[in-house]
Formats: C-alpha cells, sequence, structure tokens
C-alpha cells in the first residue's frame, strides 16, 4: 500500500523526518519498503496568471502567452495547449527549472519567437497520465508560490507492506492509529457534518439479509439528486498518491473513503435497483452477473451476492455488478457498507479468481463498527461534493452480532515468555495507547476488550506481542537456552547421507542439485519402462515439462548432461543425492525414496601435463559404485539385465541379498540421440534406503599373521565368455583354508592366446595363523585349484 | 730404498689428489696399493735388502701406505659428493610446473551452506530431523493455525497434488510431525525442499530452507534473540548488526522477521537492499499455542521457539551470486566454482 505523508499528516501530527518514522514504523511490523519523492526532481515551477492569448505568427498551433508570476515583468511563453484562458492560473516553469526524467528549461525560440518558460500539463510534473492540456490550478493561489508544495509535489511517499494479520493498517487511519500509540499523539478522525433530510430512508429503499452466516451486518444509505461531475483537485491528489485514477465524484468518494477508513464502500444507482431494494442472500444456482469489469461470471451457491429485488447487483464483497453502476446519468445512488465472513469472500474471490481491494480488506477481517462511520462520511462528502439529499436514517442490519473479545493479560505470563521483565505500568499502557479498554484487572493480571478493529487478537500471547513490540523487540533482553534434546532420534541415517556426500565430493565427484519436477515425456525419452511412467503428478503445473515429480534420477541427469554438452562441457564426473517418488496405492502420499544417482563422461582426470588421457568406461562407473557399497559395509552382485535406458552388454543390476538397490549401465545410443549427446555417457542409480538401514557392524580386529605368507601366481587361458568373478569363486572355494587372497592382475586377449580365448592372471596368498605352510602344501592347494579349474572351465594353465 | 720409498709417497699423494672421479681414484689405489701395487712391489723388495735394515724399511713401508690409504679415502669423501652433486642438479625439477593433485569435486553450493547452518546449531545441541517433500494440509497448514480460507494461505502459493495433498511451501510441517512423536523437550533442526508456484528472476519454484524448533519449560524471546545473533554472528561474521521486527507468522506469537546489516554494503545503502542497508534473511517466533494444542502439548508448561531460513538467500548472499536461476540450472561453470 502507499501511503501519502502529507495525507497521513492530517490524521495525526508528525513532528520527525520521513526516514525516521519510515524507521519506527518498520521496528513497528509496520515495514515501510520503499520510500519515494515524487516531487523530488522538480524545482522552479511557481504560480503563474495568464494575462493574455495571442497567435503565433507562422505557427497555426502554437499561441503567444503573456503569464505573470508575481515578478515586474511577465514572461512571454509559447505554447501548444488550447484549454486555457486568460485569466486562467496555471504552474509555469521558468528559465533553469527542473522538471521530472531530468528535463530542464532552457531560454529558447520557438518559431521565431522568444519563449521564456513553460507552462505545464499534469504529466510533465509526474502527476498521472493527463496530456490533454495544461494542468489549471483551483481557486486564485498567490502568484509566483512555490507549485511544488501546492500541489503537493513536496509529497514523500511510504510503499508499506501489511502481513495478512493487520487488514487494519490498510487505511490512513489505520496507519495514524499506530504512530499515534508509538509517539503517545491523538488520532483526528474528520468530524462529519452532513444534514439528513426529512425522507426516512426506511420509506424509499430496504435492506433484507437472507443469509447472516456470510453478512453479519449490512447498512444502507439513500442519496438524492447527486450531482455527477469530477472530484476536486485535493481529492484527486489522494488518490493519485495512493496510486489510483480519479473517475467521477460519487466513484471517487467511495475510493477516497476505502483509502481513509480501510472500509469498502459501493455505490449503486439506486434507480437501477429492482423495486429499489436490497437483498443480501447466496447466489442461486448457475445465476449469471456482468462485473463492473465486464466479465459475464457465473455464480455458485455458497457465494454471497448482493441482489436487488430480482438479480445479483454485485458479488458482495468483491465487484459491483455493471447493471447498477453508477454512471454520469446517475441522479440517486444507494450506499452500501457492510461486513462480510472474512472466509466466504476469501473463497469466492478464489473462486472467481477476483482480487479486488475490496476483496482483499473484507477477507482479512473489517471492523463492524467502522462501517458506520465510512457510510457517514461518505454521504457527507456527497454532501459536499456532489450536493446530495441524504435521506434521514442509517438502513443498518446487524442480525448477528460480531463479539467483542475480551482478553486477560497475566504480567508475569508476559515477562516469561519474552525474557525481560517489563513493569506491568508499561505493559498496560502499552495496550491502553493501542486502544485497548480495560475492563478488569487484579494484583496479577488485566481483561482488556480488543478495538473492533482488531479481529487478530484473540489469546493473551497477542497481547504479549503488542506489549512486546511496542516496547520494541530491539530493547528485549538477549540471552542463550540451556538446549536439551529429546531423547528420540527423527532422522537416524541424515549423518550418514552428510557423510556419503563429502566422501563422494572427496573422491573426485562433483555435485548437483535438481528440481525435482519431471514429465512422462522425459521418462519416455530415458526409455525406461512403463513403470517409471506411475508418476505423482500436480494439479497446477508451472508448465508441461514441470507437470510430475520424478520417478527416476536418470532423465534429470540426462536433461543435466545434454545442457552442459550444449554449453561446450565434456568431460562430467557428477553425482545427487535426493528423493524419488512413486504414487501408492489410497495413500495421500507417494512413496519417496532417496536415490543416488552418478553420471560419468569424457575424460577419467582432468587434463595434466604429465598424464596421459583416459576416457571413462564401465569399471569407472563400477568401481564408483563399488565404493559406495564399501562405504555402507555391503556386498552386491552385478547381474547383467536388459533396462531401458542402457546399452544391452555393459547394464547391469545391483542386488544385495534378495534386493535390487539400483542399476548402472552406459547409456543406449537411441537415447544419447533423444538427448542431444553426441559422447559415450554411463550413468547409475542406487536406492539408498535399504543401504542406510541395512545396519553397519563396526569392524571386528583380526590378529595380524605371525608367519609369513606363501605367494603362487596363477595364470589360465578360458573362453572369453566366462565370466571372472565366477572363475575366482572357483578358486577360493577350492583354495583350502589357508586361502587368504585371490587378486585379479592381468586380463589378457589377442596373440598368442587363441581367438575367443582369454588369458586371466591370478595372484594368490596362502597364510596360516598357527605355522610356516610349508611349499608342499602350498603346491597341494594350487593343484586342487587347477584341476577344478580344468574340469570346470576347461582351462589352461599358461 | 729409502729415498724410493718417500719418492714414491710424494708422487702418489700428487697423483691421488689430482684424481678427477671414482674412476681414477679406484685406478690410483690399484696402482699403489693393490696386490699388483708399487707397495706391494717394495714390500716384497724387502727380502733384498739386509736384516738391519728391514724392519725399519718395512715399518717406512707400511707408514707410507697407511697415507696413501688416507688419502684416497679422503679423496673419495669429495669425490663422492662431488657425484652427488653432480647427480642431483642432474635430477632438479621445474618446481614451477603444477603438482599431480587428486581429483576432487565440489559439493553443491546450496549444500555446503545447509551444512554449515546445521553445523552451528549443533553445536548449540540441536539434533536434525526430516520430512516428506509431498504432505497433507493437515501439516502443511492446518496444524500449523493456518485454517483454509486463512488469508496467509495467499502468500503460499501452493503446488496441489490432489485435494488435500500438497508440495510442502516450508519445512514447518516438520515442526509438527516432530512434536507428535514426543514430549518436549525438543531440539531440531529441519534442512529441506520446499516449493512455491513462483518463478522468475528472485523465485524458484523448488528451493530450500532450514527449521528451528526449541521447546521445553522456560524457552523465552530473549533465548530466541540470543540464538539467532550467534548464529548470524558465527555465520556471516561478528561484525554484522542484527535487528528483530515486528512481523506475522500464524504458527508463531509474537513473530519476528530477523534483517542482517548488508553484506554488500555494510550498511550504506546500495542496490542489494534497496537502499535500507538491511537484508531480511529469516523468519522466527515463540510457538503459537494453537501449534501445541495439535501436538498436545500443555500449553502453560511449556513455551518454545521456532525459525526458518531461506538457504538459497543466504547462499546467494555469502557468495554473491546473482540469480537464483543459477542455483538449480546445474551449469558446472557454475557448480565447479564453489
Ligand atoms: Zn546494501
Amino acid at each position: 500500500m502507499r501511503v501519502s505523508l502529507n495525507w497521513l499528516k492530517e490524521y495525526v501530527d508528525i513532528d520527525i523526518s520521513a526516514e525516521e518514522l519510515a524507521h519506527q514504523l518498520t521496528m513497528l511490523g509496520l515495514e515501510i519498503e520503499a520510500i519515494e519523492r515524487p516531487g523530488a526532481e522538480i524545482s522552479d515551477v511557481y504560480v503563474g496568471k495568464i494575462l493574455s492569448i495571442d497567435p503565433h505568427p507562422d505557427a497555426d498551433k502554437l499561441v503567444v502567452c503573456k503569464t505573470d508570476i508575481g515578478k515586474a515583468e511577465p514572461l512571454q511563453i509559447v505554447c501548444g495547449a488550447k484549454n486555457m484562458k486568460p485569466g486562467d492560473y496555471v504552474p509555469t516553469a521558468v528559465v533553469g527549472a527542473k522538471l521530472p526524467g531530468g528535463f530542464e528549461i532552457g531560454r529558447r525560440k520557438m518559431r521565431g519567437i522568444e519563449s521564456q518558460g513553460m507552462m505545464c500539463s499534469a504529466r510533465e510534473l509526474g502527476m498521472g497520465e493527463d496530456h490533454t492540456g495544461l494542468l489549471i490550478l483551483e481557486g486564485e493561489p498567490p502568484l509566483g508560490a512555490d507549485a511544488k508544495t501546492l500541489l503537493g509535489l513536496d509529497d514523500v511517499i511510504f510503499e508499506v507492506s501489511i502481513t495478512p494479520n493487520r487488514g487494519d493498517w490498510a487505511c490512513m487511519i489505520g496507519v495514524a492509529r499506530e504512530v499515534a500509540a508509538l509517539f503517545g499523539k491523538t488520532v483526528r478522525i474528520p468530524a462529519i457534518t452532513m444534514t439528513e433530510s426529512t425522507t426516512p430512508a426506511s420509506s424509499l429503499s430496504s435492506v433484507t439479509i437472507v443469509d447472516p452466516d456470510l453478512c453479519p451486518r449490512y447498512i444502507g444509505r439513500v442519496l438524492k439528486n447527486v450531482t455527477i461531475k469530477p472530484s476536486p483537485e485535493w481529492m484527486c491528489r489522494c488518490l493519485i498518491a495512493a496510486g489510483q485514477r480519479p473517475i467521477n465524484n460519487i466513484v471517487d468518494i467511495t475510493n477516497y473513503v476505502l483509502l481513509e477508513t480501510g472500509h469498502p464502500l459501493h455505490a449503486f444507482d439506486y434507480d437501477k435497483l429492482g423495486e429499489n431494494r436490497i437483498v443480501v442472500r447466496r447466489a442461486k444456482p448457475g445465476e449469471i452477473m456482468t462485473t463492473l469489469d465486464g466479465e459475464k461470471r457465473t455464480l455458485a451457491e455458497d457465494m454471497l451476492v448482493i441482489a436487488d429485488a430480482k438479480e445479483p447487483q454485485a458479488v458482495a464483497g468483491i465487484m459491483g455488478g455493471g447493471d447498477s453502476e453508477v454512471d454520469e446519468n446517475t441522479k440517486n445512488v444507494f450506499l452500501e457498507s457492510a461486513y462480510f465472513t472474512p472466509a466466504s469472500i476469501r473463497r469466492t474471490s478464489r473462486q472467481l479468481g477476483l482480487a479486488t481491494e475490496a476483496s482483499q480488506r473484507f477477507q482479512r477481517g473489517a471492523d463492524p463498527e467502522m462501517a458506520v462511520y465510512a457510510i457517514n462520511r461518505a454521504a457527507d462528502l456527497m454532501q459536499k461534493l456532489g450536493g446530495a439529499e441524504i435521506a434521514q436514517g442509517l438502513l443498518d442490519e446487524y442480525p448477528n452480532r460480531i463479539p467483542v473479545r475480551e482478553v486477560r493479560l497475566r504480567y508475569a505470563r508476559c515477562n516469561l515468555l519474552i525474557g525481560t521483565d517489563i513493569p506491568e505500568e508499561t505493559q498496560r499502557d502499552a495496550l491502553l495507547r493501542l486502544g485497548f479498554e480495560r475492563v478488569k484487572s487484579d494484583d496479577e493480571s488485566a481483561t482488556f476488550k480488543a478495538p473492533t478493529w482488531r479481529p487478530d487478537v484473540s489469546m493473551e500471547v497477542d497481547l504479549i506481542e503488542e506489549v512486546a513490540r511496542l516496547y520494541g523487540y530491539d530493547n528485549l533482553r538477549v540471552s542463550l537456552p540451556q538446549v536439551r534434546q529429546s531423547e528420540m532420534v527423527f532422522a537416524p541415517y541424515e549423518a550418514k547421507v552428510r557423510q556419503l556426500r563429502r566422501q563422494l565430493v572427496d573422491q573426485g565427484l562433483t555435485e548437483i542439485y535438481q528440481w525435482t519436477f519431471s514429465c512422462p515425456e522425459d521418462v519416455q525419452r530415458t526409455g525406461l519402462d512403463a513403470s517409471y511412467m506411475n508418476m505423482v503428478t500436480l494439479q497446477n503445473p508451472l508448465s508441461e515439462k514441470q507437470a510430475t515429480l520424478r520417478s527416476s534420477m536418470i532423465p534429470g541427469l540426462m536433461n543435466n548432461a545434454s545442457y552442459n554438452v550444449n554449453h561446450g562441457v565434456a568431460d562430467m564426473a557428477v553425482f545427487e543425492i535426493g528423493p524419488v517418488y512413486r504414487p501408492v496405492d489410497g495413500a495421500d502420499q507417494p512413496e519417496q525414496r532417496l536415490c543416488l544417482g552418478m553420471l560419468l563422461m569424457g575424460r577419467t582426470e582432468e587434463k595434466h601435463w604429465s598424464s596421459p588421457q583416459r576416457s571413462v568406461d564401465f569399471y569407472d562407473l563400477k568401481g564408483r559404485v563399488e565404493a559406495v557399497l564399501d562405504f555402507f559395509g555391503q556386498d552386491a552382485v552385478f547381474n547383467g539385465v536388459k533396462f531401458g535406458p542402457f546399452q544391452h552388454g555393459q547394464s547391469a543390476v545391483i542386488v544385495t541379498g534378495n534386493q535390487t538397490i539400483g542399476y548402472l549401465g552406459k547409456i543406449a545410443p537411441p537415447v544419447l540421440k533423444a538427448f542431444d549427446i553426441a559422447q559415450t555417457v554411463y550413468v547409475a542409480e542406487l536406492y539408498l534406503d535399504p543401504l542406510l538401514s541395512g545396519g553397519q557392524q563396526a569392524n571386528q580386529f583380526q590378529e595380524i599373521p605371525a608367519f609369513p605368507p606363501s605367494l603362487r601366481d596363477l595364470a589360465v587361458v578360458v573362453n572369453a565368455s566366462v565370466p571372472v568373478a565366477d572363475l575366482m569363486k572357483a578358486v577360493y572355494d577350492n583354495g583350502g583354508k589357508n586361502l587368504k587372497q585371490v587378486n585379479l592382475f592381468d586380463i589378457y586377449t589377442g596373440e598368442p592366446v587363441p581367438k575367443g580365448k582369454k588369458s586371466v592372471a591370478l595372484s594368490l596368498m596362502f597364510q596360516s595363523g598357527e605355522r610356516t605352510l610349508t611349499d608342499e602344501e602350498t603346491q597341494k592347494a594350487m593343484d586342487k585349484i587347477v584341476r577344478k579349474l580344468q574340469t570346470a572351465f576347461e582351462a589352461e594353465l599358461r | 730404498m729409502k729415498e724410493q720409498i718417500e719418492a714414491l709417497r710424494s708422487t702418489a699423494l700428487e697423483e691421488v689428489a689430482k684424481t678427477s672421479d671414482l674412476r681414477a681414484l679406484e685406478d690410483a689405489r690399484v696402482k699403489y696399493l693393490g696386490r699388483k701395487g708399487k707397495i706391494t712391489e717394495i714390500l716384497r723388495g724387502l727380502s733384498q735388502v739386509s736384516p738391519e735394515e728391514r724392519p725399519v724399511l718395512g715399518q717406512a713401508a707400511n707408514k707410507v701406505r697407511d697415507a696413501i690409504s688416507d688419502a684416497i679415502d679422503a679423496r673419495k669423501e669429495v669425490l663422492d659428493a662431488e657425484a652427488e652433486q653432480q647427480k642431483a642438479a642432474s635430477e632438479a625439477v621445474d618446481l614451477t610446473l603444477p603438482g599431480r593433485r587428486p581429483r576432487k569435486g565440489h559439493m553443491h553450493v546450496i549444500n555446503q551452506v545447509t551444512d554449515d547452518i546445521l553445523e552451528i546449531f549443533f553445536e548449540l545441541g540441536f539434533q536434525v530431523a526430516a520430512g516428506p517433500d509431498v504432505e497433507t494440509e493437515y501439516y502443511n497448514f492446518e496444524s500449523l493455525n493456518i485454517p483454509a480460507d486463512h488469508p496467509a494461505r495467499d502468500s503460499h502459493d501452493t503446488f496441489f497434488v490432489k485435494p488435500g495433498v500438497v508440495l510442502r511451501t516450508h519445512t514447518s510441517p516438520v515442526q509438527m510431525r516432530v512434536m507428535e512423536k514426543t514430549q518436549p523437550p525438543v531440539a531440531v533442526v529441519v534442512p529441506g525442499r520446499v516449493y512455491r508456484v513462483d518463478y522468475d528472476a528472485s523465485h524458484s519454484p523448488m528451493f530450500n530452507q532450514v527449521e528451528g524448533l526449541l521447546v521445553d519449560e522456560g524457552v523465552t524471546f530473549a533465548d530466541l534473540k540470543g540464538t539467532l545473533m550467534m548464529f548470524v554472528h558465527r555465520f556471516f561474521g561478528k561484525d554484522t548488526q542484527v535487528r528483530f521486527r515486528p512481523s506475522f507468522f500464524p504458527f508463531t506469537e509474537p513473530s519476528a522477521e530477523v534483517d542482517i546489516s548488508c553484506t554488500v554494503c555494510q550498511g550504506k545503502g546500495c542496490r542489494v537492499c534497496k537502499n535500507s542497508g538491511w537484508l531480511e534473511i529469516l523468519g522466527c517466533g515463540m510457538v503459537n499455542p494453537k501449534v501445541y494444542e495439535y501436538a498436545g502439548y500443555d500449553t502453560e508448561k511449556y513455551t518454545g521457539y521456532a525459525f526458518g531460513l531461506g538457504v538459497d538467500r543466504i547462499a546467494m548472499l555469502r557468495h554473491a551470486i546473482s540469480s537464483i536461476g543459477h542455483l538449480y540450472e546445474n551449469d558446472m561453470r557454475f557448480v565447479e566454482q564453489f
């Protein structure tokens, strides 16, 4: 909300600088986000009076004026405007004057005639958009006076951010109340001096509330013989300062009173209301009305409307209807001031997708008492500015009284909660200054009636906050708590996950952090099967590309690789730890699994002057996965599998026990193509939950062997298709109890190994904890191994 | 004979001193001290001198042998040292060439900042808690005193999964999930992803928060101030100014927003702080008794505080990151800067 300081000063005395006031209000919770000085750039613009207007000898569209600015000689000014006449008062910029936008007035000739300044339009002074002619000043302002002050261009505008609980702040009187409370001043509420006619309003109209649950109070007034015309300049200036556009006196007055009191009003054309009366009711199913913005709106049964005898004329508290709109032909006005149930307004506003100044205020909770002042204030102004005859009396229906809340404040409780000793006197005083009324008190507490504009106050803590706020948060004590933890552990695996993340980084992987959004199309592009298409879908996604939550990390990793390849990055070794989601039938919440995704492409190492370059392959990725398994103290087997995203033969499922914990492999060429990547990519996806919950035992010490090991190498030639893991397992199983280690140290194909065969070289370590092994013992074990390999794998010794 | 011996000494010593490498020295040793060397030759020749002269000359010859041997040893030390120096010189490396560093990756800046935040609260005695990204409206709103049709819901532009189920708009639902599990004391910090339907230069639809909750007997607003001031001073440096401004959150009362003196201009006013000199970094307050009612806590016995930090904003401030868009784009040229 925009708050004009000049306007605010009409309600409360302010004797500090704008900056200081902004700071104080901010520290009170009324946050001033920006301070604006609309006329800051303007200088040397004075009140001038046009003495004469003569045609320009050489230009049809220009005139030559003599304008008196209170100096000895009038100024000669060449001008293109047409709306002025001799005797008009206008803002006049002299030579050397500065206008908004860094525009400076110089002495110049226009079509041969010297011009000694410029007479200004509203737009040229930064006062709105009007550029149809000069800004003609009202009345007879003193010649040569500073036009900037006269026009309020010395004003300061605060851009105020208002929290949702403090709807009462969203008006001039609301801000003035806060200023008054802070500095111990009083708020000046404009007096109402209207005169009512002898015709009772009840003889001209009536108000019927059918649904008091949605409209606890409705007040109407009837005003006859109104003259519709533009509003006076002072009112326009206030509206413009608040960021609004003046329309006509009746509409402007309702807007002005809204800005002043915070209470929304609505003016109906009395003669356009069926039977000239008001019925407040829920809409009928399928009822349609056209709102002031020209939209045709279908109403629902739970929406409240203001109807006449026949049909809806306004969506209650949100927007009026076109049929009963006040226009230049309006003679008689029905003025509405009501209190609508906040939740109902909010619901309707959301359903219609229609938020207005009025709806914003009603949904935060209006002041049912301010409703009376506001309608009287508006009537008063319509009489003064539009000559309205005000019918006698209010049509005030108040079937559901809004309860006044009484809340007890225990002084000790206040101090206990805020940890500062604030004297009882100070606590009471703070609340009284804020408009609370003390209804009873005893030694340790006092009970206060909350002001009608404070629907947010209902509990003792609300009062405590008010005390703390006025006392100043910065003045409250500072201490450190004795932090006691629960004995319960809430996230047993978080520390382990953080540790894993650090370890992966230390091993040379870079972490990425992606949005968890995905879409079915990306799942398809990645080649994942239909089970991955079962995704958590958003009802209101930002875009089709972000319409679901990810069911796998692989599409995201591929998108990221694609992005980086497109930006010239060729080498990537990245990982992400994060959730993937899967809907669960019959449950509100999906299954959320913690995943580790890894992607490798390009070279294994950064370029270095001394190191040879090598491209990553399957075993680089497998080694990363094995390191993760080691981290969790888990063993796994890697079984060949057909998995959509991966190329067959370089695609494995990772299994521990009988549980699948992930996949790894080389991305298949069609998938690479779909992501526009022209290089080899390896990806792994691991489910961390089973690894985290697998339980990890502390390593148990093994006695360091006292006797030397006996070492043997073994090289065999087998069919190329024999899995080395099977071969090694056979070695272990047949090596006897003294075989402690088997290491693979070479795989070789090519000459002299026959085609279709490979040579596998192993080093074996035999060791006993009891004695030194003899050569014969070791040889016996070796012979058994070799025999087994010969029979099981047709292995030939090399 | 005697003269011959003395002459041998001076020639030998002279020759040893002249040797320029270990090989020449070895040749000299063989020449004088070897089995067929000059000393041996003289000692053999002693059999032809008179028995009276024999011991005298023998002694003289032995002395010369010892002197030559000493000279060779000494010369060897000198030559050894020279040889080592030469070898070292030939092995000298270009000290300016870059070393072979173990490859190290980069932790994402969001997790670096989150870890640094958590570390401070761990030291103060908080433990970590977590909750799901997809939440029910009950946990995300209702139990936090944000009933349906409450205007505070307007500021939470919510992604819906289905009626009553949302992507959590803040980490606060974990407060209720923790409190449901146990009676006080409770001291937790909750890092996590949160979601809002908001995407522009300064908003990301997914971002990160760290939530804090402390509930026990006698926890005060002063404790809240103390805790967060300590956090700010540890994280941003002890010269950072901190201010607490009244604000509004449905689940805390009293509520506050915390500003720190601008990290860019040190409070003088600049574009980042919109000339105010202050930057808002978190919201906090004393837990609203209505929340305790949902949790089944005794509202008289227990008090507590809660706070929520925007990790993205803090990361952007600490590292002078110009746009929130960079954080989740995962451009390697960005990620590898941290
Ligand atoms: Zn700054």
